[in-house]
């Protein structure tokens, strides 16, 4: 019986979020702080020659003046490639340099107009297509070199990560297709643009040569174990406390304000050095999404199965490798769709460029592979006469199907989400057009994403003498409301009220391992850590009131803080309870570690269950939208969107999660993107890279979905990245059913639509 | 540096500011009150705004100096006693914030939006707020906060 799990309970993050006392990344200070301030490259690639910074270290206030010749190491979770600062070489626009820290931020960037470089520029690859090309430099002559991971290299070319995938025979399912289609997608750099952006503020201390940082992170232990090993330092070394986080959607995951913290920190005496990066640094210099160029090759019969498909994707990691070496893999076996198709072939192929880096974004590359797979879904129900509909409904996956891999996959909502959404947005209905130049169409897309197998979550629960329970864990709020749900299930778990539990903030000294605040994982994973935690310390509370009421334990039930027999009569509050042990103290901590390892689930044919996941999460979008035929702009009308997610923990936070990324996906298909020349941004500010306002808002209905999953915590699955991935496909296949216009690379520009409107007039003429 | 009289949230002292600080700055680094936050520093993302003898302002393109003798009110200023404002109540219940970054500045506009107009249409709430961005996308439940505020003064 549950109290709080599956009810709207308010989050319990409210009052410190709506009075401005939540103290965020950007908001530590600490006594004797010194201010950091970074010099970038203005080259995409450079040799650096020489570098002078005698005025910058002499200039008033300043205290250290850092190159990458003072701190020559590198960090990379998959492949070590990335310096800390630049060493010898410069590889984008905005790769930090040289790093000052003086006694105020003013001082440290008047200091750094005193450093003179000497750059010598090198050819720079500024396209990924290129990048591949036999003519192309190398972004990173020593890539074989580096210390890496088991993912696959392509030593001496720009390929840092290529995977293959083949099941079945490809080229057979084609030769059986009534109907070939091929097709060329690509989606493109956006930026996470988290209203809080990157900060950090570190603190060396020589005596045990460790690290303490103050950051905002969504992956403190990772993050903590990538800054570990590009420093050299056991990973306890380096300790993380971690603020409330202002956003993140993927982004504040590997070190972008940290690495120069740290090394100021390392030359500064132990005093704390604070980086915080402008708006403008933040959206050209942290992280973007991987773009990706995706050829997809599908077979389909006159009956409407999908026989074949084959995917070529390339990704465009930027100048380090950073996070996406997964990217790269992982999302590009999502490409395939929630669909049954018995023969597959994938090539992955990632590649350094002169750019930005680049990362998870909410969803780790399902964005990506999505806005391929759903295009071209509708181009083939176009093609066979098949309402898109019923296409997907046709070959989707259904519970108890096959995964590529042999899993057999449980908790599989998505009839239900294509579904649902397809009433909501009355699919087939025709909409009256407002205005003659205006025009109306319906769009659906669907998705499917795995979630990181295997990992772990630890929790500590701790109860207080007075009856308050802080669940202890490195789960970051990073926004999504993950607190409330965690605290919601160990209220139930335990039998307490949720008012008396708490989240503390993450120190990666105190809380034990969890993994990322990613894949949507920490529902399921934290949830049932807390499930198993909770429950003994319920059994020894209950075994607590047997012994002070001088009854059988078995016969007492702890319910919202309070001890009730079997006929439901009051015995005694909790806090009575453990007033009785107040003159000797009591408290009760109780640990659990779950991990999604060895569960039966995961299953799946040999060699290959390295490719299940511990739950799938399913999401469907259906668009409505209105384009002006005159200047090309699309308004979105409507979005029904509707998530599997097994059980609403809270069916508020889940709305707000499915409402959210269909803004934020969007923002990211109609206004978002970035401008280069000659391998800089040019439009590095808020009022030049738009990202959606309340008033681009369109009417979202979000749609909650709860297939059963038996292992899940009270059922309950993930919601944060699918909510984002299938709004630009909807939204383009309801441009396509407006005004006939097929556009295969992301954004969805007017000018693009006028282009393709014109290409269509001509070729009907 | 220069003697400026700022009035926040009803407590008028007089301090000695650096005259190229902004009210953002002198606000968040000399008062501590960091509940009001800073995205951009430009004036584009709206997450500094506070009220300027009611009005809302971007607090990062505000001389300290020029708010001399101004009536600020600071998100840190809204609650009595412990005691949440309406609008603070109404964003709570129905879950108008996620990360939480931008919830300062939208409380406060809503709030002075509020004061002019005690039913406000949708269309003039997207205005008053379209200033403020939320990556989170918060927009669909700020719209909720404000119907139920709407409910509540009727």
């Amino acid at each position: 019986m549950t109290t709080y799990v599956g009810t709207r309970a308010p989050r319990v993050d409210s009052v410190e979020k709506v009075t401005g006392s939540a103290i965020y990344g950007v908001d530590v200070a600490l006594p004797g702080m010194l201010h950091g301030a970074v010099l970038r490259s203005p080259h995409p690639h450079a040799r650096i020659l020489s570098i002078d910074t005698t005025a910058a270290a002499a200039a008033p206030g300043v205290t250290a003046v850092v190159t990458g010749r003072d701190f020559p190491l590198l960090f990379g979770a998959a492949i070590k490639d990335q310096p800390f600062l630049a060493i010898d070489r410069v590889r984008y626009v905005g790769e930090p340099v040289v790093a000052v820290a003086a006694a105020s931020e003013a001082e440290a960037q008047e200091a750094l107009d005193l450093i003179r470089i000497d750059y010598e520029e090198l050819p720079a690859v500024l396209d990924m297509r290129f990048a591949l090309s036999d003519d192309a430099p190398l972004v990173h002559p020593d890539l074989h070199a580096y210390e890496r991971g088991p993912s696959d290299i392509v030593p001496h070319t720009n390929i840092n990560t290529i995977y293959r995938y083949e099941r079945g025979d490809v080229e057979a399912g084609f030769a059986a297709a009534d109907y070939v289609i091929e097709g060329e997608y690509s989606a493109h750099a956006i930026s996470h643009v988290a209203l809080e952006v990157h900060a950090a503020i570190a603190q060396y201390d020589s005596g045990s040569g460790g690290y303490t940082l103050w950051v905002s992170t969504d992956r403190p232990f990772l993050l903590r174990n990538e800054l570990a090993g590009g420093l050299g330092v056991d990973s306890s070394r380096v300790r993380l406390i971690v603020a409330q986080v202002g956003g993140s959607f993927g982004g504040k995951g590997v070190p972008v304000a940290e690495a120069v913290a740290v090394a100021l920190a390392r030359h500064s005496g132990g005093r704390p050095v604070r980086v915080e990066y402008t708006r403008e640094e933040d959206l050209v210099a942290s992280q973007h999404r991987v773009p990706a160029i995706m050829k997809l090759k599908t077979g389909v019969n006159r009956d409407g199965f999908m026989l074949a498909r084959s995917a070529e994707v390339l990704w465009d990691s930027g100048a380090y490798t950073a996070y996406t070496v997964g990217v790269a893999i992982r999302g590009s076996q999502t490409i395939v769709g929630p669909y049954r198709i018995p023969d597959l072939k994938i090539l992955s192929r990632q590649v350094y460029t002169n750019k930005s880096i680049t990362g998870s974004y909410r969803g780790y590359g399902t964005t990506q592979v999505t806005w391929a797979c759903e295009t071209q879904m509708d181009e083939i129900a176009v093609e066979l006469g098949l309402d898109p509909v019923a296409f997907r409904l046709q070959n989707g996956y259904e519970e108890g199907d096959s995964y590529l891999n042999g899993q057999i996959m449980h908790g599989v909502g998505l009839r239900e989400t294509i579904e649902k959404t397809a009433v909501e947005i009355g699919w087939g209905a025709v909409e009256r057009e407002p205005a003659p130049h205006l025009r109306r169409g319906k769009g659906i897309a669907t998705m499917i994403k795995p979630t990181m197998t295997p990992s772990s979550s630890n929790v500590l629960i701790n109860l207080a003498q007075d009856g308050r329970v802080a669940v202890i864990c490195a789960a970051p709020e990073i926004g999504s409301g993950q607190d409330t749900v965690l605290a919601q299930m160990a209220a139930d778990a335990i039998g307490v009220p949720l008012d008396d539990v708490s989240v503390p903030r993450t120190d990666t000294a105190l809380t034990p391992y969890n993994g990322p605040v990613a894949s949507s994982r920490t529902t399921y994973h934290m949830g049932n850590a807390i499930l198993t935690a909770g429950a003994e310390i319920r059994e020894e509370l209950l075994g607590l009131a047997g012994d002070t009421l001088g009854v059988d334990a078995e016969g007492l039930e702890l319910r919202d803080g309070a001890i009730y027999d079997l006929d439901s009569e009051l015995r005694i509050t909790l806090k009575d309870l453990l007033a009785k042990y107040s003159g000797e103290g009591y408290s009760i901590t109780a640990g659990s570690r779950f991990s999604s390892q060895g569960s039966p689930l995961l299953k799946a044919d040999p060699g290959e269950e390295w490719m299940s996941s511990i739950f799938w999460m399913l999401c469907t979008q259906a668009a409505e939208i209105e384009v002006d035929i005159e200047t090309g702009v699309i308004r979105v009308v409507k979005i029904a969107a509707a998530a599997d997610v097994g059980k609403a923990i809270n069916p508020m936070t889940v709305e707000q999660q499915i409402e959210g990324g269909a803004v934020m996906g969007a923002s990211n298909a109609i206004l978002e993107s970035f401008s280069y020349r000659d391998g800089r941004i040019e439009n590095g500010t808020l009022a030049d890279y738009k990202v959606a306002t309340i008033q681009d808002l369109p009417e979202i209905v979000p749609i909650i979905v709860e297939s059963v999953h038996d292992e899940a915590p009270y059922g309950a699955k993930g919601v944060g990245e699918p909510a984002a991935a299938a709004t630009p496909p909807a939204i383009a296949n309801a441009l396509y059913d407006a005004i006939g216009v097929r556009i295969k690379d992301l954004p969805l520009t007017p000018e693009k639509v006028l282009e393709a409107m014109g290409e269509l007039d001509a070729g009907g003429a | 540096m220069i003697n400026v009289n700022l009035i926040v949230n009803g407590d008028a002292r007089e301090i000695a500011v650096d005259p190229r600080l902004t009210l953002l700055e002198v606000l968040r680094e000399n008062m501590l009150l960091t509940g009001t936050k800073e995205g951009c520093g430009v004036g584009e993302c709206g997450t500094c705004v506070v009220l300027a003898d009611g009005d809302p302002v971007t607090s990062c393109l505000v001389l300290a100096g020029d708010a001399d003798g101004v009536h600020i009110e600071t998100i840190e200023g809204l609650a009595s006693n412990g005691e949440l404002s309406d609008v603070q109540q109404a964003f709570v219940k129905t879950g108008a914030f996620q990360c939480g970054f931008c919830t300062p500045a939208m409380v406060l506009t809503a709030t002075a939006l509020f004061r002019d107009d005690d039913q406000p249409d949708v269309e003039n709430v997207k205005k008053a707020l379209a200033g403020i961005l939320c990556r989170c996308g918060a927009y669909p439940k700020i719209l909720e906060a404000v119907a139920e505020i709407k409910g509540v003064q009727t």
